[in-house]
């Protein structure tokens, strides 16, 4: 097989300064993405701010009000259950699944790949409709089981993705027959063996399923609504009573998924260090 | 390549390891599929088969709702696709690899933002008494209000670009890398200059990469729900809000009329995503030479 | 003046030279070679051809006319690359019509020519297809026949072979050589396989580290190497250290090799002998020639090429590497103690720098 060694289309010189539409264009694109996100943490500790261009004065009372609100404490309990469950059943039903259609069913990977698109191509309206109408009886009905089994559908390519490229990148189904020829059975196997290899991209996985669950609203609010109160329903309710205070709730939102975001990127990094490691030294 | 792995594998034993994920993805998702798309024919005091339902869709109400919501994604998708690609462009063509990196990690944190904290995020900008507002009365004497409000759908337009703009990005990132520098010098030996290289070679290979940027995103805008419920509710009908609706109780709709509309919304995202997989596929093709 | 003129060509890259002091004469319809390790400036100095990279100092006159100024897509001249680069998006027919639309050339002739230069390829069933719809051979070859449609002034191939398989490097090196010299078109070919380079090449240029080591015909370059670079990177030669004494004499570990005259060195100067394997003959019994440089030693390795032998025999700890061929009828085994012997005109002597 013929290999090709091309370069890409331009490879920028560290030396050369940005040109000026590139510039402007980054620019606008910073402008565009970040002011959104400071003014509501300006606003969250602004005292008055629809006067002048700067607050009049800062105060952390909103804050305060937030932690003070009497379902604060219920939805971040709830938020928190909702978001661990689904990475749990996420990693049960996908984790074995991917390492199993990978070594043993590979006739499977088409279907498995078209299951994985699939949440993608439904809103999550009609996956909320689909299931409020079919589990209308209970104990189901509205419940928050039935809202887990939604969320982990609509996160499922998130966990899918950094796990199935994980399992791929360490050649499972090599190392499952090496395991073997050693003695190990299946589940010696997964536990010992392919587990512990894989874990950046589980982590990656169960880190990525946290964070879109824990930012959750659609699917929440009309599977279980006020019945079993998330984070975001609360925030959604302070829009339109308190300004101030649901802005504060947006900065815990934006930090949550920021903090996330750069634990993902460190797993991400080590997860290239274990591996250039064990090329280096197998 | 067939390992010997791979020939004793595939019996039938073997799809029962796959049973407890299909059994899943049945469960909580096919199924319930299934009996929407059944009970959007069945007419609900007879449980006879019937159309009505998707008849019933040309009422105002709801044609306005597909054309509110086509007009939304079509326009956000257009504007996403023009100025993310150039963005991209922008930020491929950057000297430095870690402002390239850490824009590529920003615009990946940011697309996900959609939603309530970020529809909120533009009514602290843009709202009556937001920062913008604000600023373009005290400095440039001008007054955003009321021709313009950002509970609208030109507000809307505003929210959904926000997260359109990255998603496009990290899409066409790939695609400009894809474009090899010989190709440029061939051309250039071969007498072309720029212009004639981009036009005939350039934006030809990106071609699939720009349509499959224009179907996501489409399928993206029009599927997303958190956003409009918080900027415009009542005021603008969507299909997703007005689904919403049918399912809290909060209107006295007949059910089955939102399930046509939602088996409706399904055959259009479907329709969206499928083009962008044959769009996507192509772009494998281009790698291959 | 010749067709072709580079000279004192320099350029670096951030304070390091990748081309030093590059001076070169390419006759009208001839085949040179840039040959030399990565790094070597070989490539860099292509380019510069081409006018995809700039030249710190120096000119090249084509045809009698400095090109430098010249815009790469101005400068008549047909690119190969190592990565075939054809357009993905178009046909193959499209391919090589491409240079001619450029030229504004008229649908007809176009068709015309199109169909000549993929016969003269030979592959003249592919004009319909799309690039990744062929091998990598294949590709190349079209790639090739886009380039010489337009009937540049010089034909520049970058490394064209190296991504391909072996097999299709000896068949493909054989196609340019014959399309090249039936076209009579002037042609630089950069490459680090020696093999490719002495096999087809009018002239071979040796390059390393920036420099021009030798300039000269394959023949040349091969048997009379200039420095102990050239006789390394070119084929494979026994090194012998030793010291110059006498006027065709050099000592070299206690032993006295015969080297033909000494001219242009001091008595006593450092040198190193170089003797190529091929020369060098392997006899059981002691040998009776006069004048001729005899050593015996035992054989540690005997490696098996194919038409060719190779044994590595240790000589006073001195390995010494020889080979034989399948007409040769000793039988040869490890541990066996051989003769060794080679005449003075098979010896080339340089001196050591280092």
């Amino acid at each position: 097989m013929a290999k090709s060694r091309s370069t890409p289309f331009h490879v920028p010189n560290k030396k050369i300064r940005p040109a000026g539409w590139q510039v402007f264009l980054v620019g606008f694109f910073l402008f565009y993405m970040l002011v959104p996100i400071i003014s509501t943490y300006v606003f969250s500790v602004a005292t008055r701010w629809d006067r002048t261009i700067l607050p009049e004065g800062y105060t952390l009372e909103f804050y305060q009000r937030a932690f003070d609100a009497s379902y604060f404490p219920i939805t971040l309990r709830n938020s928190l259950i909702l978001s661990l469950a689904t990475v749990l059943v996420s990693l049960l039903v996908i984790v074995p699944t991917v390492y199993w259609v990978h070594t043993r069913l590979a006739g499977a990977k088409p279907l498995l790949d078209i299951l994985m698109i699939l949440p993608f191509g439904i809103p999550t309206v009609v996956l909320a409709l689909a299931l409020v109408q079919v589990y209308n009886f209970p104990p189901l009905a509205r419940s928050p089981f039935l809202l887990i089994g939604a969320v982990v559908i609509y996160s499922m390519p998130f966990m899918y993705r950094p796990v199935a490229n994980a399992i791929q990148a360490i050649d499972a189904h090599v190392m499952t027959e090496a395991g073997q020829s050693l003695g190990a059975n299946v589940f010696q196997v997964l536990s010992k063996i392919i587990i512990p290899n894989i874990l950046p991209g589980i982590l990656s996985g169960s880190l990525l399923v946290f964070a879109t669950v824990f930012a959750e609203y659609t699917l929440t609010s009309l599977i279980v609504g006020a019945r079993f109160k998330t984070f975001p329903l609360l925030l959604v309710e302070f829009t339109r009573i308190n300004g101030n205070v649901a802005s504060a709730f947006s900065v815990i939102s934006f930090t949550i998924a920021w903090l996330v975001s750069i634990l993902i990127l460190w797993v991400g990094s080590k997860g290239q260090v274990a591996k250039t490691k064990a090329i280096r030294t197998g | 390549m067939k390992s010997s792995l791979q020939r004793k594998t595939g019996h039938t034993v073997d799809w029962l390891g796959f049973a407890p994920f299909l059994l899943f993805c049945l469960a909580f998702e096919i199924v319930p599929i299934i009996f929407l798309l059944r009970g959007s024919f069945i007419e609900k005091t007879t449980h006879q088969f019937t159309i009505q339902h998707y008849l019933d869709l040309q009422r105002p109400l709801y044609i306005n709702s597909f054309i509110n919501s086509i007009k939304l994604s079509g326009l956000t998708a257009i504007i996403g696709v023009i100025i993310g690609t150039f963005i991209g462009y922008a930020i491929y063509r950057w000297p430095s690899e870690r402002v390239r990196e850490a824009l590529i990690t920003l615009s990946d944190v940011t697309t996900n933002f959609a939603g309530a904290p970020l529809a909120f995020a533009f009514v602290v900008i843009l709202g009556m008494n937001g920062v913008i507002t604000q600023f373009l009365l005290q400095y440039f004497n001008y007054d955003l209000y009321p021709k313009f409000s950002i509970y609208s759908f030109s507000g809307l337009i505003l929210a959904y670009v926000y997260f359109q703009l990255p998603l496009m990005v990290l899409l066409i990132l790939p695609a400009f890398a894809g474009i090899k520098k010989e190709w440029q010098e061939s051309a250039q030996s071969l007498g072309a200059d720029t212009l004639q290289f981009w036009w005939r070679i350039g934006i030809p290979v990106l071609m699939p990469s720009l349509i499959a940027g224009l179907t996501l995103l489409f399928a993206n805008a029009f599927g997303a729900y958190a956003t409009a419920y918080t900027l415009v509710q009542a005021k603008l009908s969507l299909v997703t809000l007005q689904i919403g609706y049918m399912i809290a109780g909060e209107v006295r709709q007949d059910q089955a009329v939102g399930m046509a509309m939602a088996i409706g919304s399904l055959f259009i995202m479907g329709l969206s995503i499928g083009i962008y997989q044959a769009a996507t596929l192509r772009t494998r093709r281009w790698s291959k030479s | 003046m010749s067709y072709l003129e580079l000279k004192n060509i320099n350029k670096s890259y951030a304070g390091v030279a990748a081309v030093h002091d590059f001076n070169l004469d390419i006759e009208k319809g001839s085949l040179v070679s840039f040959l030399g390790p990565s790094g070597c400036g070989k490539t860099t100095t292509l380019r510069m051809i081409a006018g995809f990279e700039q030249l710190d100092s120096g000119t090249i006159r084509l045809d009698g006319s400095d090109i430098v100024p010249v815009p790469p897509n101005r400068r008549d001249i047909g690119m190969v690359f190592q990565a075939y680069a054809l357009f993905p998006n178009l046909t193959v027919r499209e391919n090589i019509a491409f240079g001619l639309q450029m030229k504004k050339t008229p649908k007809k002739e176009t068709e015309k020519r199109v169909n000549e230069v993929l016969d003269m390829v030979r592959l003249q069933d592919t004009a319909k297809r799309f690039p990744h719809q062929l091998s990598g051979g294949q590709q190349q070859r079209i790639a090739l026949a886009r380039a010489l449609a337009v009937q540049p002034r010089v034909l520049l191939l970058d490394e064209p072979l190296s991504a391909l398989d072996a097999e299709v490097r000896v068949v493909l090196r054989g196609e340019i050589r014959r399309i090249q010299s039936e076209l009579a078109i002037t042609t630089v070919y950069v490459t680090h396989d020696q093999e490719e380079a002495l096999s087809i090449s009018d002239k071979v240029v040796v390059m390393n580290k920036g420099l021009i080591e030798q300039i000269g015909t394959p023949e040349e370059i091969y048997r009379a190497p200039m420095s102990r670079f050239v006789a390394t990177f070119i084929g494979t030669a026994n090194q012998f250290l030793g010291k110059t004494s006498g006027k065709n004499k050099v000592l070299c570990n206690n032993v006295e090799l015969l080297t033909g005259d000494l001219n242009g060195f001091e008595e006593g100067q450092a040198v190193v002998v170089l003797v190529r394997p091929e020369n060098v003959q392997v006899q059981a019994d002691k040998p009776q020639q006069k004048d001729w440089n005899v050593v015996l030693g035992g054989i540690e390795t005997i490696t098996f090429h194919g038409a060719v032998t190779r044994l590595g025999v240790n000589v006073n700890g001195q390995r010494v590497v020889a080979d034989i061929t399948v007409a040769n009828t000793q039988p040869v085994s490890l541990n066996q103690k051989i003769w060794l012997m080679f005449p003075p005109d098979a010896c080339q002597v340089m001196a050591a720098e280092e």
